[in-house]
Parts: C-alpha cells; sequence; structure tokens
C-alpha cells in the first residue's frame, strides 16, 4: 500500500460517493414535512420517466429539498477542498479559507456587487450578470489574500511564518466581517434575520441562475488544483525541498492561491462564509486516508459534501419548524477542534 | 581524473542579496570525484550551494550543466533531472512511511498527474538499498533515528538518478561514527555511481579523509582550490581560521588537521 494508484483513489471515491448518496437519501427523507424513502424514491423514478404523479410532496422534494441537499453538497466541497489547499500551501495545519479571511473578503465583495447592481432585498440579493456576483466573491477574496499576504510579511519581501499569516487573516477577518455587519445594517434593517443568517453561513436561501457558473467554477477549479497535487505535497515538505525536486514553487503557489479564492468566492457568493468545513474536512480526511494530496483532493472534496450536508440537514431540523444556518453547526463542530489542534501543535514546538 | 570536461561549472557567479555574500566564484565538477568546500561560519558554502542548484540566481556569472548549457534558461524539473541536493534541514511529513519519503526523489520524472509506476518504486527500492535502509522501508520518518534520517534524505537524492549530487552540511548533529559511515557511503556512491559529488561541510578532517579535491573559501571568495594535499595546507588554513595547525600526511593524499591550541597565558598577563 505504498505507491498510491489511481484504482485505489478510485475505488475509495466510489466508496465515499456511496456513502454521499446515502445521506443525500436521508437528507430528502428528514425535514418539516417527512418524506419516507420509498416515497422520494418513487417520485424520482416518476421525473427520470416524465410521469408527474401530481403528488404535492413533489414540489417539496425537487423544488426545495433537493436543490437545497445539492446546494449544500456543492458549497461543503468546494469550501473543504479549498481548505485541503491552503493547509498544504501555508504548511499550516490550522489555515483554512475562513480563518484566513477569504471567506469574509468573498462576503464582502458579494455584499458590494449586490448594493452596486441594486439591492433588492435579501433573498434577491443579486444583479443582472449571473456570474457578476461570484465574480465579485472572487475579487473579494483575492484582495483579502494579498491584503493578509502583505499585512503578514510586514514589508518584506515574503511571508514564509505561516503563524504570522494566520494571525493576519484572524486580524482581517474580524474587520472585513465588521464592515460587512456595517454595510448590510445599512442598507437594509428589515432583513436584519437574513443578513445575520447569511454572514454566519446559510443555505436556505432560493438558489439564482448564479448557481450554474458557481457549480462549473468548482469543478473546474477542483480538477485544476488535483494537477497541483503532487507539487503540494512536496510544498508541504517545504519550499526549498520542492525546488530541489523540481517544483516551479512559485507559480505553483500562485496558481494554487488563485484556483482556491475563486472555489472559496464562488461558493461563499451564494452560501455567506460558513466556519470550519475548509479545516475539519482535510483533517478527517488525513487521519482516514494520509496526508497524500493525490489522494486527499478529491476525498476530501466529497468528503466536505457529505459533512456540510448532515450538519445542514441538523440545522433545518434541530429546531423544527425553525431553522438555524448552516454555519452554527459547522462552528459548534469545528471550534472545539480548532482549539484542540492548535493546543497540540504548540505543545509539539 | 582531470581530464575531460565539467558536468557542472560555476563562472564567475556573485550573489549579494542577503548574507553571506560570495563574488567571483569559479569552479567544476567532474564525474567520479569527490569535492568537498570548506570554509569557516558565514563564508557562503550554502549560499554557493543554492546558486548551483538554481535556487537562488546569481547577479552576475553563470552555472553551466553539461559543458555549455546554461542553469538560467532551464525549468526546475529539468534542472532536478541533472542534480540532486540534500539540504541541511529536510522537511518530514508526518505520516509518510520511509519508502514514501524517498520515492519523492522520482518527482521530476513523473507525468502530468503525478502517479509513481513500478519503475519509479524499483529505483527508489534501489536508493534505500545504497543507503542501507531497506529494513526500515515501513517505519514513519518519525520514528527513525537522526542518522537514519541523514541516510533517508540521501536516499531521496539518490532516487532522483542524476549525475550531480550536493550535500549541504549532511554530518552535522550527527555522532562521530555515523559521520565517518555517511562520508564513506558517499565516496563509495560517487566511485560506483560516476557521480559528480560536491559536499559543504565545517569537518575538515572528514573532507580530508574521504574527498579527492577540496575547495577552500573565505569571506565569499575561493582562496585555493586542489587536490586534499594542496589545499590543506598550514599557511591556508591559517588564512582562513586564523589558527595554527599541524598537518599530518596519512596514507594516498590524505592529510589529518590538528588547530594548535595555545595556553591562555596572554589573559593572566594582559
Amino acid at each position: 500500500m505504498n505507491r498510491l494508484s489511481g484504482t485505489r483513489i478510485a475505488m475509495v471515491s466510489l466508496a465515499l460517493l456511496g456513502v454521499w448518496v446515502l445521506a443525500v437519501i436521508l437528507s430528502l427523507n428528514i425535514g418539516s414535512v417527512p418524506i419516507p424513502v420509498r416515497t422520494s424514491l418513487g417520485l424520482v423514478a416518476d421525473r427520470l420517466s416524465g410521469v408527474s404523479s401530481g403528488d404535492p410532496l413533489e414540489a417539496v422534494l425537487f423544488s426545495v429539498r433537493l436543490p437545497r441537499v445539492l446546494l449544500g453538497s456543492l458549497v461543503g466541497a468546494a469550501l473543504a477542498a479549498a481548505g485541503t489547499a491552503f493547509q498544504s500551501l501555508l504548511r499550516n495545519p490550522l489555515a483554512d479559507p475562513y480563518v484566513l479571511g477569504v471567506s469574509t473578503g468573498a462576503s464582502l465583495g458579494t455584499i458590494l456587487y449586490s448594493i452596486v447592481a441594486g439591492w433588492a432585498g435579501f433573498a434577491a440579493m443579486g444583479g443582472g450578470l449571473a456570474f457578476g456576483r461570484p465574480l465579485a466573491a472572487f475579487l473579494g477574496a483575492a484582495f483579502t489574500v494579498g491584503a493578509v499576504y502583505l499585512t503578514a510579511s510586514g514589508g518584506r519581501r515574503t511571508a514564509d511564518n505561516s503563524q504570522r499569516l494566520l494571525l493576519a487573516g484572524i486580524v482581517l477577518a474580524s474587520f472585513l466581517s465588521s464592515i460587512n455587519v456595517f454595510l448590510l445594517t445599512s442598507i437594509n434593517q428589515a432583513d436584519l434575520r437574513g443578513i445575520f443568517y447569511w454572514l454566519i453561513g446559510d443555505l436556505s436561501r432560493p438558489v439564482d441562475a448564479s448557481i450554474y457558473p458557481v457549480t462549473a467554477l468548482v469543478f473546474a477549479g477542483v480538477c485544476l488544483l488535483y494537477l497541483f497535487s503532487h507539487s503540494l505535497n512536496l510544498i508541504g515538505m517545504g519550499e526549498e525541498d520542492a525546488l530541489i525536486l523540481g517544483v516551479e514553487v512559485r507559480r505553483v503557489k500562485t496558481a494554487v492561491y488563485i484556483i482556491a479564492s475563486l472555489i472559496t468566492g464562488a461558493v461563499v457568493s451564494i452560501s455567506g462564509p460558513i466556519a470550519y468545513i475548509g479545516l475539519i474536512c482535510p483533517h478527517m480526511g488525513r487521519m482516514l486516508f494520509g496526508g497524500d494530496n493525490r489522494i486527499l483532493i478529491p476525498t476530501v472534496f466529497i468528503f466536505g459534501a457529505i459533512f456540510t450536508l448532515l450538519a445542514d440537514t441538523l440545522a433545518r431540523t434541530m429546531l423544527s419548524p425553525a431553522e438555524l444556518p448552516v454555519g452554527i453547526v459547522t462552528a459548534l463542530c469545528g471550534a472545539p477542534l480548532f482549539i484542540y489542534l492548535l493546543h497540540r501543535r504548540g505543545r509539539d514546538k | 581524473m582531470s581530464g575531460g570536461r565539467f558536468i557542472l561549472e560555476a563562472r564567475g557567479i556573485a550573489f549579494d542579496y542577503h548574507k553571506p555574500i560570495v563574488r567571483d566564484i569559479s569552479f567544476g565538477l567532474r564525474p567520479g570525484t569527490f569535492t568537498g568546500i570548506v570554509g569557516p561560519n558565514g563564508c557562503g558554502k550554502t549560499t554557493i550551494l543554492r546558486l548551483l542548484d538554481g535556487i537562488v540566481r546569481p547577479l552576475a556569472g553563470e552555472v553551466f550543466v553539461d559543458g555549455e548549457r546554461p542553469l538560467s534558461g532551464m525549468r526546475r524539473k529539468e534542472i532536478a533531472r541533472h542534480i540532486a541536493m540534500v539540504p541541511q534541514n529536510g522537511g518530514l511529513d508526518p505520516y509518510q512511511t520511509v519508502l514514501q519519503f524517498a520515492m519523492q526523489g522520482r518527482a521530476p520524472h513523473l507525468s502530468l498527474l503525478g502517479f509513481e509506476t513500478g519503475k519509479d518504486e524499483a529505483l527508489t527500492l534501489e536508493a534505500l538499498e545504497m543507503t542501507q535502509m531497506t529494513r526500515h522501508l515501513r517505519a514513519r520518518v518519525t520514528e527513525i533515528s537522526g542518522g537514519e534520517k541523514q541516510r533517508l534524505l540521501l536516499a531521496r537524492a539518490l532516487a532522483q538518478r542524476t549525475p550531480i549530487l550536493l550535500l549541504d552540511e549532511v554530518t552535522a548533529n550527527l555522532d562521530i561514527n555515523y559521520q565517518v559511515e555517511l562520508m564513506r557511503l558517499v565516496q563509495r556512491i560517487t566511485r560506483e555511481q560516476n557521480l559528480a559529488t560536491l559536499v559543504v561541510s565545517h569537518e575538515i578532517n572528514l573532507l580530508g579523509a574521504f574527498c579527492d579535491r577540496i575547495i577552500l573559501m573565505t569571506k565569499g571568495r575561493v582562496l585555493y582550490q586542489g587536490s586534499v594535499g594542496e589545499a590543506l595546507t598550514r599557511e591556508h588554513l591559517q588564512q582562513i581560521f586564523g589558527l595554527d595547525f599541524s598537518i599530518r600526511s596519512l596514507t594516498g593524499s590524505r592529510v589529518e588537521v590538528l588547530p594548535v591550541i595555545e595556553e591562555e597565558t596572554s589573559y593572566a598577563t594582559s
């Protein structure tokens, strides 16, 4: 089992996809209106064969629950993959898009775009172009990455110290999130609940046409990340080691930074900044499958989908009929893990 | 040994971005030759290795591979197929086994998706055998000793299958028996694989015992280069270290160097 083969990765990924399908079925089943598995499978079969049964549950299943389940999977998969990339890149197990401020920067981009494009309430947040909002989120994310880097480097040429990068990220994240709250509350005090939920990370709002470019971006981005997976392994050893072993370190770092920010920005433009998915999932993946990014990126991608899907199912059923934002659930799981990792890291030194 | 062209050659390279500064360094490495660089702390030894491997670019001069190919025109992957380097502080991933770590040396030879083939594994095993690490194949890299870790870093470099091998302070932090063992190993592999090997070290006597050629450095410049017997003389060493040395000839052109340590009488009188 020492040499990693494509077959092994495919098998593990397929097994995880099976778990994901089970999680999807489970989540479709649970909710304020329970839909028994047999009924939902029957409805899916009807849909596929082009028959409409007229069952009122059909609308719940296809217009409400299924889109949400798929959205949760997409957002979770993307954030988890981005987290894996950031952790390798910064050689720090505490890095993730949320901690680094990338998610918060992406939300700022989203909010600014929505203001410019014409604020029409939170539910219809967005504007004319389907890709406008994700693009603005990406720019926000990329801007934040740059700002974090500059802050951490303190005027020097490089910011090699990942501890400083994290610290800078945390500081900028709290700064930007204050700006976010300020902007949102000053333009729309009527929808404070929506604002509050979105800022924690929420999957309950209906999706608009931007879901298509976002989905395309996430899948294309993760495929591209995969091409850098072995280079990321070597960069994880240390940048000098990676150079010695033939990696164009600067180019790979820049590319991965941009791709991971792009993926993060894309999903945050829809869900808001959900905390800790990008932190927990890579660690779970590493514990299960080892630290090799060639197996980690695809498995964590699926794992993130499963984790977020289940977290969101919990979020919408725990206090049923009321709903919690999914970010509450992920933070409840993630914050203790973060503290544990920080503690363990401190002890190792 | 002296004829034939250089497989790696520095021509007048200089670097002064960071300290230590190096100026106008010229020398060449030939296949089958074990060369050592000697010099005090901060004279630019490690900087030279980094320049030779293209990790940093020289401000003046150029490094040539295989005669006339300038290093600055080569991609990292291409360089890594020609030059292997054992860094002073190699990183370790606690999740990796010894075999997985050494297999990283195959990285410059992999295809786009970066999967190792059976051939890569065979070459890695060969490198681990050369360095006597096969016993530990499945051990985690965190479980092996300091001496074994150095041999593992060497195995990774050998798995790269390059004609040129650069070693940065490989014997640092090792007990004397491991130092000798490692240098003997490098010497043997240099002969058997016909490598052009360059080692940087503080240990004058280790270099004096195992190298074929010595490059003496001081303050960022080459003071002298030549055979061990020619290079490690009392005059040269005095110039570099500011100490008096007693030199004892061993078999062949080998020498043993001992600093003459004076009594601290000057303190009492002044």
